[in-house]
Parts: structure tokens; sequence; C-alpha cells
């Protein structure tokens, strides 16, 4: 009777303890999201990774940003008041800042209240981002861009401490609300760096203030506030008090025009934001399911019982959640290391390409949801000729072993076993088994190398790999970050990582990219591709799309590749949440 | 001898141990280990700004010198910033040691307790009913794999029951309490097994000695024969056995707290192994490996409390 009442005991204790730690205000709104991966910090000049961007997004802000409802992608002004003034020469842009906008309340500004945002806020942040001893990974977005930042970074590398007070030709804060940056030369790519987090901007004070922690005290102009970040699994942003005066867009693309529910609304819509920061895919579906989540992906092993011909289950359907399948811009490939001669040996790389089965490929890694990749522009950006079919692309075995053949190898005969470096998880090991098995049919023997993936990029830097496969995320929706993979300077430990480099081809791509965005630009920039294609420079696999799943009660989410700052945009219907629960 | 002398002879023994282990971690990350620079820089690093980093890092400085910082740190406990996410370690391991006692606090209680229980109640009913079902449960604990077991209880117990969380955490008490009662109940069942087995087979080991004959014939309770007798008798391989467990407590568990979303250690170091992050897979290292032998000198000299035969030399 006794172990009995203290089980009672123990269990009821329990209960309250559970109980007291659940309650919530039932009117507030509440968005709960989710990241598969750590979060870095809130640092803006080290956000190489979308997940750490997404978070650093919901508290910083840049000069620019795109356009919540517009498709194709649009830039619009953030922080700046109108989009920028650029010289007839195209080198200089003149940017007049925002009045009133105030960095959050922290205890490095006079008296703990946020001070106003000036020109010269920028300048700091820009060359902060530029400073050798910073270690940013983002530095690659202005490197050679702005007149006089590298030698301004090159020659601070040298001291013993940066001086941020030494003027850079290129960089200037005219007044206390104007901007301007000067070119080295003509690239019109420039703007879209000021629309990622890497140049958004921070307060000297606080960087000050913090040193080394800074990264754990953003301090921010953006819609959410974060006291401070303790690499938790939880991440919960409040609203912040202080934020400036700004609406919910009232126009919209015709595709996304039903997003307009909100359209003049104050910013941002809900009060309060949750993150868990969920690595493994069982437990991020399961609080899905459990509507303990808003908004998901769907893990590659659950997706057959999610999608059934391209719909979402009846299951899930019942439950009020809505499916949004987007293309990604995004390129899947199979590098060869140029720097091996063997693979100089154009019909051997033809011939491999046309041996390759793409439609199995996507039918066993992407259960049939990608578009095959002709070249490495992907759909929807300036360059990429819907049209245009790569004689080469497999799987056409006829031809795979004529061109190896002509290649000098007929049946792979008297070609060396190929090295296909992979990194060392599941999925990988049955795509490198995959290819091996493809190329096989027409003699290729290739041989398997694991390792684990510090490793495998490390051998890619390092140029100490034969073939290995990859994928490229767009970082800006230019073709220009796609053609880069393959222009000589950026050989590795650049993205060039096929070390590929073709004079003509540089001085095409040189040429293009310094183009403003043309008819005339487009044309080159396909040229390019489809050269690209022809020479089979890699073997291009398949475009991804993204198969998102939204809750019923979610408002105004679309998949976007660029707004990391999306979640200003939405917003939670608690009286439909309240009614879809039910169903869960 | 003196359990002060005994104490501090051990201690000092530590020393050529942990500058053995600063070696092994120097040569291991230094020599063997590929460059952090590829992973922390990301895709668009060039040669210019992996030479920088080299030189921010100090992994440009000379070996000897590299060897020494390492040596330096594990005796003054300063490890450092994380080269991945740039945090302080102290702070990052002063944040993670809760969470992770969290779950490995009272896993440890529950676990022993019930193996320790169910051994005395097995070994009391050896060959009988419950020993052959315990015996069919043990096996089947150790048997199926960990990952199935948590696969299965999230599933089951979180999803569709919704008897717990499914994963999660929040800091303080009592906010972490309904995200750690599933983990512990299931790690709780995949340790009891092996757990359970090797302590029937040290209790009965007791169970046959004179003594316990002694006792029964004098009528002593069954009762305190086991707890009182048997128990005390057993407890060198029982408590070599826990405390060996202690220096993991602290590190955490890998696994657990990757799938039940835990901010402990276990994934702090899972992170930097995956990040190249040097400075927090060699605090880490060092630590674990300062933990097991401080453990093991209370081992030895909790042995002498608990068995007066026992002496230190």
């Amino acid at each position: 009777m006794k172990m009995r009442n203290i089980f009672l005991l123990v269990i009821s204790s329990i209960m309250l303890v559970s109980g007291c730690a659940k309650k919530r205000d039932a009117n507030e709104r509440v968005l709960n999201l989710v990241s598969p991966a750590e979060i870095k910090g809130f640092d803006p000049i080290q956000a190489d990774d979308l997940y750490s961007g997404r978070e650093i997004s919901k508290i910083y802000e840049g000069l620019l940003q795109y356009h919540w409802l517009k498709i194709p992608y649009e830039l619009i002004p953030n922080l700046a008041e109108a989009m920028p003034e650029v010289s007839k020469d195209g080198l200089t842009y003149t940017f007049k800042i925002l009045k009133g906008v105030k960095f959050q309340d922290d205890a490095a500004f006079p008296g703990g209240k946020g001070r106003e945002i000036e020109a010269s806020d920028f300048v700091y942040s820009v060359k902060r981002l530029a400073d050798a001893k910073t270690v940013s990974t983002g530095w690659w977005v202005l490197d050679g861009k702005i007149k006089g930042l590298n030698e301004w970074r090159d020659r601070n590398a040298k001291l013993p401490t940066t001086n941020y007070d030494e003027d850079v030709v290129g960089l200037k804060a005219v007044d206390k609300y104007t901007l301007q940056f000067t070119l080295a030369k003509i690239n019109p790519q420039f703007i879209y760096s000021l629309a990622m987090p890497f140049t958004y901007v921070v307060a000297k004070e606080v960087v000050a203030k913090y040193g080394k922690e800074f990264i754990n005290h953003p301090v921010g102009t953006g819609p959410y506030s974060l006291p401070s970040f303790d690499q938790s699994k939880q991440i919960t942003y409040t609203k912040n008090p202080t934020f400036r005066e700004k609406f919910y867009p009232k126009e919209a693309s015709p595709q996304l025009q039903h997003l307009l529910g909100d359209a003049g609304k104050k910013l941002p819509l809900v009060d309060k934001i949750v993150v868990h920061i969920i690595k493994e895919d069982q437990p991020r579906w399961l609080k899905f399911n459990k509507g303990e989540v808003d908004i998901t992906g769907i893990p590659k092993d659950n997706f057959a019982t999610a999608i059934k011909d391209n719909k979402l289950s009846e299951e899930l359907v019942k439950k009020g959640i809505v499916l949004e399948i987007t293309p990604g811009l995004d390129v899947t490939y199979t590098a060869f290391n140029m720097e091996n001669k063997l693979f100089h040996n154009k019909k051997l790389r033809q011939a491999m390409y046309a041996a390759f089965d793409n439609k199995k490929d996507n039918a066993l890694f992407y259960n049939n949801t990608a578009f095959p990749a002709q070249s490495v522009i992907p759909p929807g950006v300036s360059g990429n000729d819907p049209k245009y079919i790569n004689p080469f692309k497999g799987p056409n075995l006829d031809l795979a072993k004529k061109l190896l053949a002509e290649a000098g190898y007929p049946g792979g005969v008297g070609l060396p076993e190929l090295k296909y470096d992979i990194p060392d998880s599941t999925t990988s090991r049955q795509g490198g088994e995959f290819f091996q098995k493809q190329m096989d049919q027409i003699g290729v023997k290739i041989k398997i190398v694991t390792s684990p993936w510090p490793e495998f990029q490390a051998k890619v830097k390092k140029k100490a790999v034969e073939i290995y496969g990859l994928a490229w995320m767009a970082d800006y929706p230019d073709a220009e970050n796609f053609l880069q993979l393959f222009y000589g300077p950026n050989k590795s430990p650049g993205a060039n990582g096929s070390n590929y480099d073709n004079p003509e081809f540089n001085k095409q791509f040189e040429d293009a990219v310094s183009m403003q965005d043309s008819p005339a630009r487009t044309a080159k920039y396909e040229k390019l591709n489809k050269f690209l294609a022809e020479e089979v420079v890699s073997l291009f696999g398949l475009h991804r799309q993204s198969y998102t799943l939204e809750q019923g009660w979610l408002k105004n989410y679309h998949n976007s590749d660029f707004s990391h700052d999306y979640v200003q945009y939405l917003n939670i219907d608690n009286a439909k949440k309240a009614e879809l629960l039910k169903n869960f | 001898m003196n359990i002060y002398s005994y104490v501090l002879r051990r201690l000092l023994y530590t020393i050529p141990v942990l500058l053995g282990v600063c070696l092994i971690i120097f040569v291991l990350f230094n020599l063997v280990a590929p460059d952090p620079a590829f992973i922390l820089l990301g895709k668009h690093a060039t040669q210019i700004q992996i030479d920088q980093l080299h030189h921010e890092l100090g992994l440009d400085r000379s070996f000897i010198v590299q060897y020494f910082d390492i040596v330096k740190s594990s005796f003054t406990f300063d490890f450092g910033y994380s080269w991945a996410t740039k945090q302080n370690i102290y702070e990052m391991i002063k944040n993670g040691a809760g969470p992770s006692l969290s779950i490995t606090g009272p896993l440890f209680i529950i676990s022993n307790i019930v193996a320790i229980s169910l051994a005395l109640l097995v070994a009391f009913y050896r060959g009988k009913l419950i020993d052959k079902v315990m015996l069919i449960v043990s096996i089947g604990g150790m048997s199926i794999p960990s990952l199935a077991v948590v696969l299965f209880g999230q599933y089951y117990f979180g999803y569709k029951l919704g008897w717990f969380e499914i994963s999660g955490y929040e800091r303080g008490f009592p906010g972490f309490v309904p995200y750690v009662i599933l983990p512990v109940i299931l790690y709780t069942f995949i340790s009891f097994g092996a757990d359970t087995r090797f302590y029937r087979t040290v209790i009965l080991d007791e169970v046959y000695q004179d003594y316990v004959r002694t006792a029964r014939s004098k009528g002593l309770n069954e009762m305190v024969i086991m707890f009182k007798h048997v128990l005390k008798n057993s407890m060198i391989p029982i408590l070599t056995n826990i405390i060996i467990q202690i220096p993991t407590l602290i590190l955490g568990l890998l696994f657990a707290e990757s799938f039940f979303s835990i901010p402990g250690l276990g994934s702090m170091t899972i992170n930097a192994i995956n990040n190249s992050d040097f400075p927090v897979i060699k605090a880490m290292t060092i630590l674990s490996a300062l933990g097991f032998m401080l453990f093991g000198i209370i081992t030895d000299v909790a042995y002498t409390m608990v068995d007066p035969r026992m002496r230190l030399k």
C-alpha cells in the first residue's frame, strides 16, 4: 500500500510539473519553426549556411531585400529609402538610408536605448566583413568588388589591430543618411550582396562591448529580438518593440495573389517565434504531424507515405495540411578533376555522360520529383534555355559505347580504374554504387572511396580527387553564380572544384558578368551554358524541387530561395488552429 | 598506506598520462586530420583566406608551440573559443553540462536501482520462472539495437499515445522535466539487460558462500540476507561498474541528445567532430581523460570503504 502511494505521488508530481511547464497564453500568435541544423551564432559576417542566415535575418537587416510576393525574384529597398542611384559608368552606387530606424535596445547604448542607424554603420559593417582578423566566411561576396577595400584588408591583415578609421576610397558615408559604394570594376551582381546576411548592419558599440561574445548578443534593427543565444535546441524570439513602421506588401505576382490577405498590415504579424533545432528526421516529422511545428520538408523515408501521385496523402489532407512544390535554384553534378590529364579527353567525358541514367537517378534518390539538368544554369534563371536538350545526356548506351571507342578506350579497354569520392553517408554510398553500376555498362571501372565529410571537402579543396558528386544552390538569382563554378581563377580551393580552366570560356565569362541585365547578356549566358553542356565539364544531373508541408493555420507562406527574412510576413490563425488540431 | 598519500600519488600519476593524452590529441589533429580551414571557410575559400585563417588560428606556428598550447590548456582549463561557433568553450561546456546531467543523472540512478534490484530478485529466485522470464527480457533488451528502441519509443509513446514530448528541451526546472522522461525510460530499458545480467552473476557468486548458509541456518530473514549481507559483499564489482559510468554521465549521451534535441555535451561533441572544431574536441577529450582518471582514484578509495579487507598500496 505504501509503495503504491509513493508511486502515485511520483506520477502525479511529474504530471503537475509537466503541466506547469506547458502553460501558454491562448491569444498569443506563436510561430513554431524547425531547423534541421545547428545555428552557428548570430554574427552576420559568419552567416554562410542557410539555417544560420535565416536566424540572423530575424534580428538583423540589410540595405536591400527580396520582394516577398514577386516571382521572378525582385530586389527592393529595406533599410535604404529607395533603390540606389547608379552612375552612368556603372561604378558608383549611392544609397539614401531610411531615417529614424533604430537598433534594438541594449546595454551597449547609452541608457540602454538603441540609437538611430547612420550611413557610417554600413561603412563599419562592410569593413568588418572585409577585416581578415574576423575570418568571415562571407568575404567572397565583396572580394575584389569595392575600390580600395582589398588593399585596406591586406594592409590591416599585417597590423596587430585593424584600423577601422582608415578611409576606403570606394566606401563612403557622404553624410549621416547617404552611403556611397564605388566599384573597382563593373559588377552588376554586386547589388545582390547587399541583400545577403553577410552585409547586414551592426552597431560598432555593440561589437566593442561584447567582443568575442558579440556572436551571442544579437542587436539589430529587425522585427524580432533575442536577449542572448546559448547554443540551445530551442530559440525563442519576441517582437522587437522599437521596430519601425513596415507593412505587408500590397502587390503580388499573379501566382502569389492568394497571399495578399494581410496586405497593408503592420509587420511583423506573429508575437513570438519558437525555432526548434531538430537534426533527426523522425522527431521533426512526428512533431509536425502532431501539430507542434508549422512548416516542414518531407524526410526521404516518409515521402512515399506523405505523397501519392504527386499529391498529398488523404491522412494529411484531413489534418488541413497543405503541400507546396517549388522548383529550387540548384543543380546536382558529378565533377571531374580536370587537373588529371585523363579527363582532358572530351569524348571520355561525353561517353560517361551518355552512359549515366538520369531518370533512374531521379527515381531512386529523389522520388521522381526533380527535373533533368541539361547544363549548369537552373530553370528560372536568365541563361537557362528551356528548349535546349544536351545531346550527350544519357541514358544512351549505344552513343556512350561509340564515344568511348572514339576516346581511345573501346569497351573500357586501356582505361584505368577511376576513383569516385563520396562522403560516408548511407545515401552517398548508395549514389556511389549506382554510379559504379551505370559506368560498368560501358566498361568504365569505378572504385568508390568514402571519407568523412570534413575529409571529403578537404580532398576536393586540395585537388586530391578524380570524380566526385556535389550540388550547388544559388547564392543569388544570377547565372554568374553557376557559371563561376567553371571559371579558371576560381579553381580549388575556390568554388571551381572541377579545376576547369579554359581561357576562351574565362574571357567570355568575364565579358558576360560585366554586362548589365539585358537580352544581350542573357544570350551570352545561354551560349556559355550550352558550351559547358557540350564540353561535358561535369555530368549535370538534376534540378531539385522543394516539397514543403505547411499547417492549415499558417498564413502567407510560400517557398523562397533568398528571402531569409520571411518570418515577418507569416501569420497564425489561432481559431483555425484550435479547430484543425481536433483532427490530429 | 595513508589514504591522503595514496590519493596524492595517484594524482601525480595523472600528469604524465595527461601529457601523453595531449600528445595523442596533437598527433591526431595536427598531423592526421584534414585541414579545418576547408570546412570553416566554406565553399568560396581562396588560398589567401586559408593562409590568413591558419594565421588567425595559430596553425602556422611551430609544432612544439602548438603542442605546448594543448598542454597549457589541459592544466589551466582555458580551452579558448570554438572555431565553428566562435563561442567560449568554457561557457559551451557550462551550458551543455546541465542538460546532459538532466538526462544522465536520473538515468544513472534509476537504471542502477532497477538493475541491482532485479539482479537481487532473479538471484534470489534463480532457476525459477521469474529468472527465466527476466533472462529472456534482458537478452531481448541487449539484442534490440538502441536506435530501434528510440525510434519505436518516440513514435509510440511520444506521437501515437502522446504521453511524452517527442523531442525538445527547456532550460531550468521544471521546464526540462517533460522532455527527459521518455529518453530516461527508453535508455533504462536499453541498459538494464546487460547490467542486470552482470549484477546477477556477481550476486550469485556470493549467494553460494558459506556465510550465506550460516545466516540462513541462524534463521535470518531472506530480505536481510540479500540486501544486508549479499549485496554488501558484492559491492566491489558493482561499485566498479557504477563509478566507471560517472565520467560518461558528464559527457552526455551522444546519440540520445541528437535524437531528442537535448542541448547537452554529447550533441556538442558530435557537432564539433562534424565541423573539425578542434578546440572543442580537444577540450572534451581532455575532460574525458581527466574524468576517467579521477573516478579511477575514487573507485580505489571507495573499495576500502565497502570492503575493509582491501588496502591501498
